[in-house]
């Protein structure tokens, strides 16, 4: 089944060779001009207060201070919100969370501008700050009206079930903890242009809210990135260092960069958002689920930011991999006084995943099933019950073979037995075992941002340069369309040059999000390489007379056509002697799909990702405790560019999703100051977390049906939620001390305190 | 001799630098003076490794190398060193180290940022050890953070170096770094630098004269937690008298009945030492920070800190160790036990310092130690409970239990301990005693537990160590 026109190679990352010499070079490693002011911002110490007086003298006076900006500076839009407002830059008269910034100063080094903010004299008039998702349900505190979407009859459905269940469930916040921090670097150029270097997913976007900010065009500001130090989504719309950096370039008339410390970074910067849920469901005894209805409530934050598109993304995903007919779903999105929650690797996917996962397991327990049996049970299916509850018909589905194939590789069923046999002997350990599906949509949800564009040149030596609206960040991008440019051309991969992504060389790009970073761009570099390998053909055509209508393949730095072989390097040079472009702009658009918002109905995704993974886990019932014994994971990839680079993705994601349930846990205060800081108090997975055994395989009968670029499927966003299993491997731990009797209550991050308060609840009933 | 000047070798050249801020850290020094941008700054608290530089040290003739955390350390602390640095790595463009080349072959970089620093820790170990197991890997490894790759590619990096021929170019080297290191003269180093001042004797009687010539001082002993107050707080901090450069306060003595170790040696050091004595001791040590901290870290700065927290001091209180305070006139010896007063107040007076800790030994008593965190590796524990037992006959004879995170100060479990003297060694004893906690012990919330949590905790291990020690076995989910 497999094309001419895809392949498949393992390669290293472009920069490794750079990354492990110290070569590569973020934003803070760029030589900064001979005159360049450091900044530092200054932030509200209150979650929900009225700004009485903000008397910044001693900042002014502090040494090295050049210049100070607040909200009186900005020309233009004081916002940086990327679909709404409610992002000011500083506000005007009231803070809404802790580590709001309220004003920025630029100084002769970062150590004298972080000194001289801590100087400012801030008089609040406190008001009540509203912190949980709780508190906001309560005095009815929402962004927006809550959204019902529905099909079916679940209410009716339920009554007649002869099995009902309800219950509530938690998934927690989580830090995107980027190893690199947010950083910019502004420099200003002739006719009040900037040069904006920074540590950002969405370039475009920076670039309009800069030039907003400032009152001028778009096209007075260029944005530049060469690579990020990971993103996640935390840099998605988080430009608020890289305006705050540019406004204080536009005052001083000096190059300025502005790098947020650790503390400043998870203070001021948004995280992922927790999500609850409210469940009733209706089911049979074999475990399907006849009707569901759901409450589902997000904390936003004090903004809408991107909320909007992640809560839409959780009802997106509240089937995971299952057919669910009757279906109403009530969607709340609660403001709070908290740094606005945003994009992060799965984007409100995972979360509304994780619901439907923990409703199943619970039917599974009540039933007293294997929660195997009940999910595939549930499973989507491929002629039939192949209809999502937002009306897309899935042609794609691999979910039961991909399942099945992973429950014989992963040996699952006797692995229960013997996990069971070990509990039946250990009072003080317990095992637990767990397999969880992913179903995975890709695409933008919001349909216009599904495009691209690029820009690639061949100069008269023969080598390319390539450019693209996509941003790397990690996942190794730039390397696979790289490997697809020289594929295209039959170059060696070596030939193409990678350059940073910059908006005066492709504009109006899309951030790299939404897992879709390599399709859209790699299929909008491709179409530009089409277009001079067009302007290439028909000059070979035309000069050697040569009238057949095959089409020339470009393989080992050769053209080919019938049997005639010309010298790619001699045709280039031979082509711009006789004037024909060597060069040319790319686009690329998603076709078929659609989505329509108001009735919640049409075919978002143009394609879905699938993937499995059994997660064996011990835990320590006098501790709480608990270690990842094995983890098998099946992933389908379609056809990878390069199966290297995505088991990078699938295990990275992975063992992020690990740490979103288990260990990683935000903390606020009761008035909103946020405990967890810096990673002495919060906690990303290290190396000794990770399985003890672990398998990885990518799908071996995976190809894209859609017409994606190599025919590949994305890895970027589907395998965080492939660690759900770890979450049900550890309920399933704990449910082993009743005899599997009874459903522990048990939220996320499964730490160790919460598994030890479910044990005690769990002793406490039986 | 007293210099003002400090001296290290760096690219096979010796670097000195006249009167530094003493408030500088490496990693500024590298980045903002050297203008070497391959070490990176994650966090500046050492929790991440981001920053990680390897210092070469002379030891009868031959080179160590110890990885550590450039982001917290002061520049004054490379005096007498090898900084190698990233860059220094691969000899040429495209002649990488092993190491590096290991890391590209297995996909060890994604996002790249943790990369140099990854590398680094792992060229310390590549260097010390002709041979390291997984139990190596993990240890060296733990004090990095990667949020990209779920570090197995970089731990198949790792492995992969265990059979390659450790000749680099370092080796090649060695001889002209020893020479230059030899160049360097000892002496004391006296720092004024604005109305900043930094001391770093050799000896002890220089130092005492230090102490009674200059007032407001403060300490550095390994200095992972003051250097804090510049790098996360944005003070300053105005005279600091190193206790690191001091020879007498880096000495170890092991007799039948007891270790005894200057308060000046470092934590990596002190849990190979005590390995064979208390193994529960050394795989708390693993734990505690990183090798990057624990190689700078001592046990000393570990004590005076007094962190209610502080993982080795619940292990020293249930041991009966001793501690000898220096005065400026005598030694004085105390029991650990009366130390601490109360939050991160001790008993140590102006110009008073840690000599040393004597920690007896007792090998027929049951000793076992655990800590509970929301990480295992490279965590603030939320409960650290260490236990010394001496069982007769079935009868408890010693009960020695002490606890971190359960009171302002790490301390001991009098009340429980009392009632579990003279009692049958079984679990109904235990299982009595333990709800004794609250008599002893009200813990607070925070962010790393809640009070509930540690309460219940406390008993259990109570009950885990009855289990453990009646079972002849560890029960625990991470062995």
């Amino acid at each position: 089944m497999k094309s001419n026109h895809i392949f498949s190679r393992n390669l290293s990352h472009d920069s490794g060779n750079k990354h492990v010499s110290g070569l590569a070079e973020y934003t803070d490693d760029i030589n900064e001009p001979l005159n360049t002011l450091y900044g530092a911002i200054g932030w509200s110490k209150k979650a929900h207060a009225k700004i009485k007086k903000i008397d910044l003298n001693d900042v002014i006076k502090s040494e090295g201070v050049n210049a100070i900006v607040t909200h009186l500076d900005i020309p233009g839009r004081n916002d940086v919100g990327p679909v709404f407002d409610g992002d000011p830059i500083f506000p005007v008269s009231k803070v809404e969370y802790y580590g709001q910034p309220l004003f920025a100063v630029a100084a002769t080094s970062t150590e004298l501008a972080r000194k001289a903010v801590l100087k400012a004299k801030i008089v609040y008039q406190e008001l009540k700050p509203i912190i949980s998702i709780d508190e906001a349900l309560d005095k009815n505190n929402l962004l927006f009206k809550p959204r019902i979407i529905k099909k079916g009859d679940p209410v009716k459905k339920i009554a007649k079930s002869k099995n009902r269940l309800t219950g509530k469930f938690t998934t927690g916040s989580q830090e995107h903890f980027y190893l690199e921090g947010q950083v910019a670097l502004v420099i200003p150029r002739e006719d009040n242009n900037f040069l904006v270097y920074s540590s950002t997913q969405h370039p475009s976007e920076t670039q309009q809210i800069i030039s907003k900010m400032l009152n001028q065009k778009s096209n007075s500001v260029d944005v530049m990135v060469r690579r990020i130090g990971g993103g996640f989504g935390g840099k998605e719309t988080n430009f608020i260092t890289s305006a705050i950096c540019s406004l204080l370039s536009h005052k001083t008339k000096k190059p300025i960069k502005l790098r947020l410390d650790r503390d400043d970074d998870m203070i001021i910067t948004g995280k992922r958002h927790d999500f609850f849920s409210d469940y009733e469901v209706g089911f049979n005894d074999d475990g399907r689920i006849n009707g569901l209805k759901l409450k589902l409530a997000s904390r936003c934050g004090m903004s809408p930011d991107l909320s909007l598109a992640i809560n839409e993304r959780a009802l997106l995903h509240i089937d995971n991999a299952y057919f669910l007919k009757d279906i109403e779903v009530k969607n709340y999105l609660c403001k709070t006084n908290t740094a606005s929650s945003t994009a992060f690797r799965g984007f409100g996917g995972n979360q509304g995943m994780m619901a439907i996962e923990n409703i199943l397991d619970n039917i599974s327990r009540y039933l007293k099933k294997d929660p195997a049996d009940v999910r595939k049970i549930n499973f989507y299916g491929k002629k039939n019950k192949n209809i999502t509850h937002y009306g897309m018909k899935i042609k794609d589905n691999v979910i039961n073979e991909l399942f099945e194939e992973l429950k014989s590789k992963s040996d699952y069923k006797n692995r229960v037995k013997k996990i069971d046999n070990y509990n039946k002997k250990n009072k003080f350990r317990k095992k637990g075992i767990a397999i969880t599906p992913v179903k995975f949509g890709i695409s933008f949800t919001t349909i216009h941002l599904n495009q691209a564009g690029a820009l690639v040149h061949i100069y008269t030596d023969g080598s390319v340069h390539m450019n693209h609206g996509g941003i790397e960040m990690g996942q190794g991008t730039h390397t696979k369309i790289a490997q697809l440019v020289s594929h295209a051309l039959g170059l060696p991969y070596e030939r193409v040059q990678i350059s940073a992504t910059n908006t005066s060389k492709v504009p109006n790009t899309s951030a790299s999000a939404a897992s879709s970073t390599t399709d859209l761009n790699g299929a909008a570099t491709l179409n530009a390489v089409s277009k001079i390998k067009s302007n290439l053909n028909n000059f070979i055509k035309k000069k050697y007379k040569i009238f057949s209508k095959i089409e020339p393949t470009y393989k080992n730095g050769n053209i080919l056509i019938g049997n005639r072989v010309f010298d790619f390097n001699y045709i280039v040079k031979e082509a711009y002697l006789n004037r024909v472009s060597l060069s040319s702009s790319g686009f690329y658009s998603t076709p078929k799909i659609n989505f329509n918002k108001k009735t919640f109905k049409g075919r978002p995704f143009y394609y879905f990702c699938y993937g499995s993974a059994v997660t064996e886990v011990t835990i320590d019932t006098l501790t709480g405790e608990s270690t990842l014994d094995r983890v098998d994971i099946l992933q389908d990839a379609g056809n990878a560019i390069n199966p290297a680079l995505e088991y990078g993705q699938i295990e990275g994601g992975f063992v992020q999703g690990q740490g979103w349930l288990t260990m990683e846990e935000v903390v606020w205060e009761k008035d909103g100051k946020i405990k967890t800081y810096s990673p002495s108090t919060y906690k990303i997975p290290a190396v000794t977390d990770i399985p003890k055994i672990f398998n990885v395989e990518i799908f071996k009968d995976g190809l894209n049906i859609e017409k994606v670029v190599n025919k590949a499927k994305t890895t970027g966003e589907p395998p965080l939620m492939l660690a759900m299993s770890v979450f049900f491997a550890i309920k399933d731990a704990i449910a082993s001390i009743s005899n599997h009797k009874r459903i522990p209550e048990l939220d996320a991050p499964a730490t160790a305190e919460k598994i030890l308060l479910s044990i005690k609840k769990l002793k406490n009933i039986i | 001799m007293i210099s003002n000047t400090i001296q290290f070798v760096h690219n096979n050249k010796i670097f000195k630098i006249k009167n530094p801020d003493p408030n500088k850290t490496i990693l500024d020094f590298i980045r903002n003076d050297l203008k070497k941008t391959g070490t990176k700054e994650g966090c500046a608290e050492g929790g991440c490794g981001a920053c990680t530089v390897v210092l070469g040290e002379l030891k009868e003739k031959k080179i160590i190398y110890k990885s550590i955390n450039s982001c917290i350390s002061f520049l004054p602390i490379i005096d007498q060193k090898q900084l190698i640095l990233i860059e220094n790595l691969s000899v040429q463009k495209n002649k990488l180290h092993p190491i590096q080349n290991a890391m590209v072959k297995f996909h060890g970089s994604q996002c790249g940022f943790c990369t140099p620093g990854f590398v680094m820790s792992m060229f310390a170990m590549y260097k010390n050890f002709s041979n390291f197991n997984d139990e190596t890997i993990n240890e060296t490894l733990s004090g990095n953070l990667c949020r990209c790759t779920g570090y197995r590619p970089i731990i198949d990096a790792a492995k992969s170096l265990n059979s390659k021929n450790h000749d680099d170019h370092f080796k090649k080297n060695e001889k002209k770094i020893v020479n230059l290191l030899k160049q360097i003269k000892e002496r004391d180093i006296e720092i004024s630098y604005k109305d900043r001042k930094y001391f770093a004797p050799k000896s002890l009687s220089n130092l005492k004269k230090i102490i009674k010539e200059n007032h407001n001082t403060k300490f550095l002993n390994g200095g992972t937690d003051l250097s804090l107050e510049v790098t996360k707080e944005r003070g300053d901090i105005k005279k600091i008298i190193s206790l690191n450069s001091v020879k007498e306060l880096k000495f170890v003595k092991i007799t039948k009945n007891f270790i005894e170790v200057g308060s000046g040696v470092s934590l990596y050091e002190f849990q190979n030492l005590i390995k064979s004595y208390y193994s529960d001791f050394y795989n708390i040590l693993k734990r505690y920070g990183s090798v990057q901290i624990r190689n700078v870290g001592t046990l000393g700065g570990n004590i005076v800190t007094a962190s209610p927290i502080g993982d080795s001091l619940p292990l020293l209180l249930s041991l009966d160790s001793k501690i000898k305070i220096q005065t400026l006139k005598k030694i004085i010896t105390i029991p650990l036990n009366e130390f601490f007063l109360s939050y991160r107040k001790t008993k140590l007076k102006k110009r008073e310092f840690l000599y040393s800790i004597k920690i007896p030994i007792n090998k027929q008593n049951h000793f076992k130690a655990y800590k509970i965190s929301r990480r295992f590796d490279d965590d603030i524990s939320s409960v650290c409970a260490s236990f010394n037992f001496l069982i007769k006959k079935n009868v408890i004879v010693k009960a020695n239990i002490a606890y971190g995170g359960m009171s302002e100060i790490p301390k001991r479990a009098y009340t429980i301990e009392k009632a579990l003297i003279n009692s049958t060694f079984s679990e109904e004893t235990f299982f009595k005693a333990k709800n004794l906690i609250d008599k002893d012990f009200s813990p607070i919330d925070d962010m790393r537990a809640s009070k509930n949590y540690r309460v219940d905790v406390a008993k259990n291990l109570i009950m885990k160590f009855f289990y453990e020690v009646s079972n002849k076995k560890n029960l625990r989910v991470n062995s």
